[in-house]
């Protein structure tokens, strides 16, 4: 098991720096320039040209990579071009409100997915609506169930907020509003967060919800199929009994590992979510640096996202070989 | 199994009936909303709210800030010495920090007459000593905009309200870049002294400020919002206003419905022209303000497609311009008939020559083997009103016979072609751009001259250049028209539009069109108030 799970921390690093590399190529290949994201749009050519030497954005490509990677190992990912702060300050403002996001997405998800799979597989009455709205819902792009859902909770009923985060500072330690709300037990401050939370948090969960409950639903189906459930039936054992000890326990498996990759996939399709509802985590600060190719912050978000997937990936691995001793033979 | 399946299937035909059913609500509501007769209530917290479509882009500082919508937290934070005369399409130069001015015959040396009684947002009182430390600066920190001041070799404070400027050359176009939004900004010299650091206060004044103006920047939140408190010893008129948040909104709709729920008091120069006819029939305000901005067209010579003069000139006849302005943009602009922005040039003597004839370039398609129609008519992404006028120009073109296609480019990458025009489209619709100022050096530098920094594809004349420099020496008129008349010829450019600020505001706000003018594409929040109050 140790070395199946250094194999795969190996593996991991291995494909951050890949990917780092691949950023940079990226960067020296595109056709914008950074100086000009610097200076700004009226800049002329030759003030231009000057920064871009000062950037160090003519050298070479293994120069460049070097640069980059040595100074990325010390926690030191660069400036940004366009907030003019060091892109680890920046990460560490907005990183937290996006955890925040997906995290909630994430529980919103496992209960969605969790009442779509159970009332499928055991056929409860009136639950076929709300299998199907999932359905439905998980079929549209999560920008078009964003601005219905802004029109609607917020334009038409006015029952949620529409933007932002709501107050924007957090008192502290995580960042996280809900959470330190919570923390120094201030209540209209944790109600006006959780109020702005709840419209981005479950149009991101909506598509995980479909794919995780689909993988229960059907996990659930087949092991009520199983003959060691009609033998604990044919025992007398009490029906919670038997769905509790023998049924979940048994279908989990395949769905926490389909939770653990969406949870990946969650954090990569937050730039949406966050666009449209104006969110200060870092997939608005990703969608905020591109058209101007701020190089160090794009590069700094897509190493944090990758990590995150990464690392999400390596974790349900050894999860699944903790469970299952063959995986790592 | 069968009644399963058929319970299933009601479930889902239920919600597939109830989901577009809301969703359909929903769009239906915000028209209500926005069309209703509805009108939100003035604020009685003293609170103004300007929704920001987007993030300012750079640091708020003033040396440094060479965007768009962060001008509402620079133009009222700072004061330069002049600026441009609020409420009036003419470009004249109105004074600000300083009441008065002259220059020297041969435009060398500019004396400013400073406004006394002014006091900067740390205490420090405004004196003529502050605007050699502003230019300094400016040079120092080398934001896009410091070439304003490049030509400054001494400033001289013969008293406390008196700043007597040398250039190196004669500049004619010099008061045009004080009163420019991006033009130098008195600048607090010992809050700069203070908080220097070792970037020339840049990261002081990047969620800080150090101006004049009557509000202080109290809070910045990059991609949140920005935080404006009005500054009580202001030497000029006060709004009713003590507060005003520049909320961020990423997206146009969630904009949109802010304003429509009454959470945005005013939206400043941000919503797509499709937007117009939805807030033309609502019972809010709309205010269309002159700017020196422009839709513009240029094309590019360095691709096989416009290597010759005959075939630009031909495309840009071919293009409709009276229904392109008129269909996209609608009442926030109208068609465009000269060189440079409207007025610049008294009497307009700078007519485009380009008149609207489809059959030179109908003409030339016929002459083109089948592998040499293709051409791209590019965009900048995010742009609704480009985007658009590039597929209607495109559908036009296909009529012609081209294998025309659109297509969307981000900003920093439209901004690269001038290193390798070949990377760029065939040719490039902007939807809104102008220049610094209002000096028709400004315009015929940044558009004709490929060291200007809005000649996307370089093409230039060196003859244009030579007389546009020539011109600015002492503001020769004519010489400004010949370089015009001169670079139309090249078939390189067509001034579509000339655009103006669209500003939707609450019916109660008031003093909109006074607080605007022809080159800040923002609001002087101090000039505003409620109707009724």
């Amino acid at each position: 098991m140790r070395t199946f799970a250094f194999k795969r921390a190996g593996a991991a690093v291995l494909l951050l720096i890949v990917l780092s590399f691949v950023l940079v190529v990226l960067q020296q290949i595109s056709p914008a320039d950074p100086a000009r994201a610097y200076l700004g749009a009226n800049a002329s050519p030759s003030a231009v040209a000057a920064k871009r030497e000062q950037l160090g954005l003519d050298d070479p490509l293994p120069v460049r990579y070097v640069h980059f990677l040595g100074h990325a190992v010390t926690g030191d990912l660069g400036r940004s071009l366009r907030t003019r702060n060091d892109v680890t300050h920046d990460l560490g403002t907005y990183l937290p409100a996006t955890i925040e996001l997906v995290l909630a997405a994430f529980l919103i998800a496992l209960f969605l997915a969790t009442l779509f799979a159970v009332s499928g597989a055991l056929q409860w009455r009136g639950t076929g609506a709300v299998r199907g709205g999932l359905l439905v819902l998980g079929a549209a792009p999560p920008f078009v169930l964003a601005i219905v859902g802004i029109v609607l909770f917020y334009g038409r009923l006015g029952w949620l907020p529409g933007n932002g985060q709501g107050a924007s500072d957090s008192p502290g330690p995580t960042g996280m509003l809900v959470v330190d709300a919570l923390l120094h037990g201030n209540g209209p401050l944790f109600a006006e967060a959780l109020r702005h939370l709840i419209l981005p948090a479950t149009v991101l969960a909506i598509i995980p919800a479909v794919a995780i409950g689909r993988i229960l639903r059907t996990s659930l189906e087949s092991t009520l199929r199983a003959d060691h459930i009609r033998t604990a039936r044919s025992k007398g054992l009490d029906e919670g009994h038997v769905l509790r000890h023998h049924v979940f326990r048994n279908a989990a498996g395949p769905a926490v590992s389909m939770a653990g990759l969406q949870l990946g996939f969650m954090f990569a399709g937050v730039v949406v979510v966050e666009q449209v509802f104006s969110w200060p985590g870092i997939g608005n600060y990703l969608a905020a640096s591109i058209p101007v190719a701020d190089f160090p912050a794009i590069a700094g978000v897509t190493l944090v996202l990758g990590t995150i997937y990464v690392l999400s990936n390596t974790a349900v691995d050894l999860l699944q070989a903790a469970a299952d001793p063959r995986i790592t033979a | 199994m069968s009644t399963r399946s058929s319970r299933s299937l009601r479930g889902l035909a239920v919600v597939g009936v109830l989901v577009p059913a809301l969703a359909l609500s929903a769009c239906s509501s915000s028209d209500d909303a926005a069309s209703g007769g509805e009108t939100a209530a003035a604020p009685t917290d003293g609170v103004l709210t300007v929704g920001l479509l987007g993030d300012i882009g750079q640091p708020p500082d003033p040396d440094i800030y060479y965007a768009n919508n962060g001008l509402a937290i620079v133009l009222n934070a700072y004061e330069g010495l002049v600026q441009y005369k609020n409420d009036s399409d003419a470009v004249e130069i109105a004074p600000r920090l300083a009441t008065s001015w002259e220059s020297s015959p041969d435009n060398t040396t500019f004396t400013f007459h400073l406004q006394d009684g002014v006091t900067f947002h740390d205490g420090t009182p405004f004196t003529s000593a502050a605007v050699k430390v502003a230019f300094d600066r400016r040079i120092a920190v080398e934001g896009g905009a410091s070439y304003m001041v490049a030509g400054v070799t001494g400033v001289d404070t013969p008293d406390d309200l008196t700043a007597v400027v040398h250039l190196d050359k004669p500049n004619s176009a010099f008061l045009d870049y004080l009163a420019s939004p991006f033009g130098p900004k008195m600048e607090s010299p010992t809050g700069l002294a203070t908080n220097a650091g070792d970037d020339n206060a840049q990261t002081y004044l990047s969620t800080h400020d150090l101006g004049t103006g009557p509000y202080e920047l109290t809070k910045a939140e990059t991609g949140v919002g920005y935080t404006l408190t009005q500054y009580k010893d202001y030497w000029g008129s006060s709004s009713p206003f003590t507060s005003v948040e520049l909320p961020v909104y990423t997206d146009e709709s969630a904009l949109e419905l802010a304003f429509d729920s009454g959470d945005v008091d005013a939206i400043v120069a941000a919503l797509p022209s499709s937007s117009l006819d939805k807030y033309s029939k609502a019972a809010v305000k709309n205010y269309f303000l002159p700017t020196l901005q422009s839709a513009l067209v240029t094309v590019n010579s360095s691709l096989p497609f416009f290597k010759d003069t005959e075939a630009r000139i031909a495309f840009l006849k071919s293009l409709d311009q009276k229904s392109l302005v008129e269909q996209v943009l609608g009442a926030r602009s109208s068609v465009a008939t000269t060189m440079y922005a409207g007025g610049m040039i008294p009497g307009d003597a700078d007519k485009q020559a380009i008149s609207y004839d489809p059959k030179p370039l109908a003409d030339y398609a016929a002459t083109l083997p089948d592998d040499a129609k293709s051409l791209v008519i590019g965009y900048a992404n995010g742009n609704a009103n480009a985007e658009q006028m590039a597929n209607i120009v495109v559908a036009n073109l296909q009529t012609d016979g081209l294998k025309a296609t659109a297509q969307g480019y981000e900003t920093s990458t439209v901004f690269g072609w001038i290193n390798d025009p070949t990377q760029g489209p065939d040719a490039f619709i902007d939807g809104n751009n102008g220049p610094d100022g209002g000096n028709p050096y400004m315009w015929g530098h940044v558009f004709w001259d490929a060291s200007g920094g809005i000649n996307y594809f370089g093409c230039q004349s060196e003859e244009v250049n030579a007389l546009l420099d020539r011109a600015v020496v002492d503001g020769d008129t004519d010489l400004y028209t010949q370089a015009g008349d001169l670079y139309g010829k090249t078939g390189c450019y067509l001034n579509l539009s000339y655009n103006k600020d669209w500003v939707v505001a609450q019916s109660w706000l008031t003093g909109v069109a006074e607080s605007h003018n022809i080159g800040a594409n923002e609001l002087n929040f101090a000039m505003l108030g409620i109707d009724g109050q």
